[in-house]
């Protein structure tokens, strides 16, 4: 949604991905920058000067708010970590927060009217890769190689197929959960807007008044809830997989 | 130029991979490292602060279970000088008792003893002041002179026995 469309309305819907900005041939290979990484460069400065600025100068007795708000955010964090996973996985914590605070704010995008991060599939595909290369390590270091060669055999023989299928579908269906919902409400966004914009014409007004408020609303779901939710279940899915992959077959 | 709306990019996932790992060392480094450290500081502290307080307080219980006991002793001590002091009185005052009794014994002896010889001597002193007299009294009667020597021991064991049978 760019601020132009507020005052001339949008007139086409254009399903696209991310912009490409820069392209390289290394190789024979076509490396793309898109707009998703360097709106990801964008978030990650901010978050670092954010960060940087809440635990600058901290106390052992705490005086500054900030200091309190950061000392909030690790304790929550924590303990959301403790209660799901354990507190053998206290060194996983900062991994589940940069992924729940990149996908939260790489959706919110979208409220400045910039394309969301996790509107790209292969960003929230990537996570899930991690997430998949992770709960495959957790796994072989809990029961050894062999266990878990075995482990796929489990409980006979016969279901090896149905758990490849499972184990495969895991970083797919994360990937695409996220992906789907982040990327549907874009498009729904634009439908409403492009829908609001006709209404307008059509019974002719010039600025497409009707789209002022209305998608205010629907933006509250789509774009805050569904952002929130979306980067919280990512998150949840991520630490239970890995906390059961922990435990011994 | 887009990217088509759904595909799979190894650009863009390389890329995104390289985003995420700098944000986890971004969020590591600035959020989590010093929070933790101070947060573990404060652990410390407070673990440093009951600590103390529990040695304190064991002092303190040890001190007053040693003052119980000097107490304890001081009391015991007390109680053993009084009754060795009491023990001692007592014994000296019967002690002074028997001695006075003693002393009180031998008294009523001697006056006794010199009641009875005061007694002797005054029973001599008349029995010989009565053979005179008893002599005399003859000698007045028989107006002769008797043989004196006789005459006395007749008298006197007569009066030996007024005297006996006086008792």
């Amino acid at each position: 949604m760019k601020v132009s469309d507020f005052f001339r309305g949008v007139t086409e819907i254009d399903v696209k991905g991310p912009h490409v900005i820069k392209s390289f041939d290394i190789g024979g290979i076509t490396i793309n920058l898109t707009e998703t990484i360097v709106l990801g460069w964008f978030l990650i400065a901010i978050i670092a000067l954010v960060l940087w600025l809440m635990t600058r100068n901290m106390e052992k007795v705490p005086t500054k708010k900030r200091q309190i708000v950061a000392e909030w955010i690790v304790s929550a964090l924590n303990d959301l970590l403790d209660d799901t996973m354990g507190k053998s996985f206290r060194w996983f914590t900062p991994y589940v927060a940069t992924i729940f605070i990149f996908s939260l704010l790489g959706s919110l995008l979208s409220l400045f009217g910039l394309r969301p991060m996790t509107a790209d599939f292969n960003v929230t595909f990537c996570w899930a890769l991690m997430t998949f290369v992770m709960i495959q390590y957790t796994k072989i270091k809990t029961n050894g190689f062999l266990g878990y060669l075995k482990g796929f055999c489990a409980p006979f023989p016969v279901m090896l197929p149905m758990n490849l299928v499972s184990e495969v579908s895991t970083p797919i269906s994360m990937g695409f959960r996220h992906f789907g919902n982040v990327a549907g409400g874009m498009i729904i966004s634009s439908l409403i807007y492009f829908a609001l914009t006709g209404i307008s014409t059509a019974i002719g007004l010039s600025v497409p008044v009707l789209s002022i408020g209305i998608p205010a609303v629907l933006s509250a779901y789509f774009d805050l809830f569904s952002g929130f939710m979306q980067a919280f279940i990512f998150v949840m899915l991520t630490m239970i997989y890995i906390a059961s992959a922990a435990e011994k077959d | 130029m887009n990217l088509d709306f759904l595909t799979i990019d190894i650009g863009s996932i390389f890329f995104n991979l390289a985003n995420t790992l700098i944000l986890f060392l971004v969020i590591k480094h600035f959020l989590f490292k010093p929070v933790n450290a101070i947060l573990e500081q404060r652990k410390q502290d407070v673990e440093n602060t009951y600590q103390k307080a529990d040695e304190a307080l064991e002092s303190a219980k040890q001190s007053e279970k040693k003052y119980n006991d000097l107490i304890g002793n001081a009391r015991e001590e007390s109680a053993r000088i009084i009754k060795n002091a009491s023990e001692t009185a007592s014994r000296r005052s019967e002690e002074i008792i028997s001695e006075a009794k003693n002393n009180a014994n031998m008294i009523i002896k001697k006056a006794n003893a010199e009641v009875e010889r005061e007694k002797a001597n005054a029973r001599t002193a008349i029995r010989d002041e009565m053979s005179d007299l008893a002599l005399n009294i003859a000698e007045k009667i028989v107006d002769k002179e008797i043989n004196s020597d006789d005459h006395r021991r007749f008298i006197d064991e007569f009066i030996e026995n007024v005297g006996e049978n006086d008792d």
